[in-house]
């Protein structure tokens, strides 16, 4: 069901799906669903459910992408054709193949690559269900993914986008406030080492609004982190 | 003693430590860089992961299936991601390249129980049959756990190994890559298999080695 603009992204100092400023949608996160990948995780995000794959490391096919000295970390973020209300048609797209990359800059500084030359680590993001933040969903999902695969790494990365919806800057926008807001910013972060490995923004913000929403979305960032802490213990336990 | 599950990231000692595998080292402190268990004796500290590809490792025993023949040498699979290659004169002293049609020795799909021998910087993998408890399999089944439950399906000095042996009273072959070769009765085999995914699920629990003797000894009387 296609929602058009409503009038206000704000009413009563609440935001339409009743959330306050900064306040997260409900997460959800599950290691080890898939029983064929090496590593895999699911995600529910608010109304977002994200699967992530993670193959690795293999052999690298084709045969010229090998790097003598790494491994090859290869991200394909995807979407499936009933994920939104208007039929996504299937393949790669634009978009999609932007949301592949930064998500493989994103992970790439925590992947200890050099451990396996010659070889690729492959991961696969398949958006089921998107409402807003999928970029973020997804690079979340991924790195619990690589964790389960059990392949060396410094720290998890967990990610958050924070924005501005009529003039307040608020945490973890959804579809709506994406679409109709004044502007989106995801982060993804290294939490150990205070290192920030995705930060991307559309819209305007002014330099005070810029630093608030910042520090939100690592607030974000920090909040995920645990979940995916839990969700890899869980698997254990 | 109870190991502690460690999570990537996490800090797990500080101080002077020799590292094995799954941590790294920042400045004084020690990191996990696997999810897995962590294990720490005598200044030496390392992280067991719950699930890993296999690495080649020289000295290893692998089970490895025969995936092409080339002039001098055979490739081989070893569930890594590296190919290994058995060069002729590894298979028997007496050949030498390009005097014999080497599918009349192994062909593609045989499986063999060898050692690796040599690992170039450049990622080759060398493999030798010609150490005595070398053959090649023609019987029996086999499969595959993940390689990190290898050590736990072996145990301390070969306990857990030498008991399921006795206990079913099959021949067993363990590859350090994470294939096991089984051979007798159908019935035994189907009970090491059920056995074996028993160890993959409880790997990480202690007091295994007894509850798995247990289950053997149920399983049998019901017989």
């Amino acid at each position: 069901m296609k929602v058009g603009k409503p009038e206000r992204l704000i009413v009563n100092g609440k935001r339409l799906d009743g959330r306050d400023f900064d306040e997260m949608r409900e997460i959800k996160i599950k290691a080890g669903v898939l029983e064929r990948a090496d590593g895999s995780a699911y995600v529910e995000w608010g109304g977002n459910k994200i699967l992530a794959a993670c193959y690795g490391p293999r052999e690298v096919h084709p045969k010229h992408l090998v790097k003598p000295d790494k491994a090859l970390l290869r991200c394909i973020y995807s979407m499936a054709p009933f994920s939104v209300s208007d039929r996504k048609k299937p393949g790669p797209d634009r978009r999609s193949i932007e949301i592949s990359k930064v998500t493989r800059q994103a992970l790439e500084p925590v992947v200890f690559t050099r451990l396996f030359p010659r070889t690729a680590i492959d991961i696969f993001i398949e958006v089921l269900q998107a409402s807003g933040g999928t970029r973020c969903a997804g690079i979340t999902a991924a790195s619990v993914a690589l964790a389960d695969a059990g392949i060396p790494m410094q720290d998890l990365v967990p990610a958050c986008a924070a924005g501005k919806v009529d003039g307040e800057i608020v945490l973890d926008l959804f579809d709506l406030e994406d679409n109709y807001g004044e502007g989106d910013m995801p982060v993804a972060i290294i939490p150990r080492k205070k290192e920030v490995t995705l930060l991307q923004m559309d819209g305007k913000f002014t330099r005070e609004e810029f630093e608030k929403a910042f520090k939100l979305a690592i607030k974000g960032c920090m909040y995920v982190y645990e979940k995916q802490k839990q969700a890899l213990k869980e698997r254990y336990e | 003693m109870e190991r502690r599950i460690v999570l990537p990231g996490e800090l797990v000692a500080e101080g002077n430590y020799r590292l094995g595998d799954g941590v790294y080292r920042e400045g004084n402190k020690i990191y996990s860089s696997l999810l897995g268990l962590l294990d720490e004796k005598k200044g030496f500290i390392r992280v067991i992961p719950f699930t890993r590809k296999y690495i080649p490792k020289a000295g290893d025993f692998v089970i490895g299936k025969i995936i092409d023949i080339q002039f001098a040498s055979w490739e081989v699979d070893i569930n890594s991601p590296y190919r290994a290659i058995l060069n002729v004169e590894d298979f028997r002293e007496d050949l030498k390249p390009g005097q014999v049609d080497l599918s009349k020795f192994l062909s593609i799909g045989d499986v063999i129980f060898a050692v690796v021998k040599e690992i170039t910087p450049s990622r080759r993998i060398y493999l030798s049959m010609r150490m005595n408890n070398s053959t090649v399999l023609r019987r029996g089944r086999l499969v595959e756990v993940t390689p990190s439950k290898i050590p736990r399906v072996i145990g301390k000095k070969k306990s857990m190994l030498l008991m399921i042996k006795r206990e079913i009273g099959i021949k067993i072959l363990v590859g350090q890559n994470g294939r096991i070769w089984l051979d007798g009765t159908q019935d035994k085999i189907n009970l090491a298999v059920k056995v074996l995914r028993k160890i993959e699920k409880e790997a990480h629990t202690s007091g295994l080695t007894d509850r798995v003797k247990e289950m053997i000894r149920r399983e049998r009387d019901r017989k």
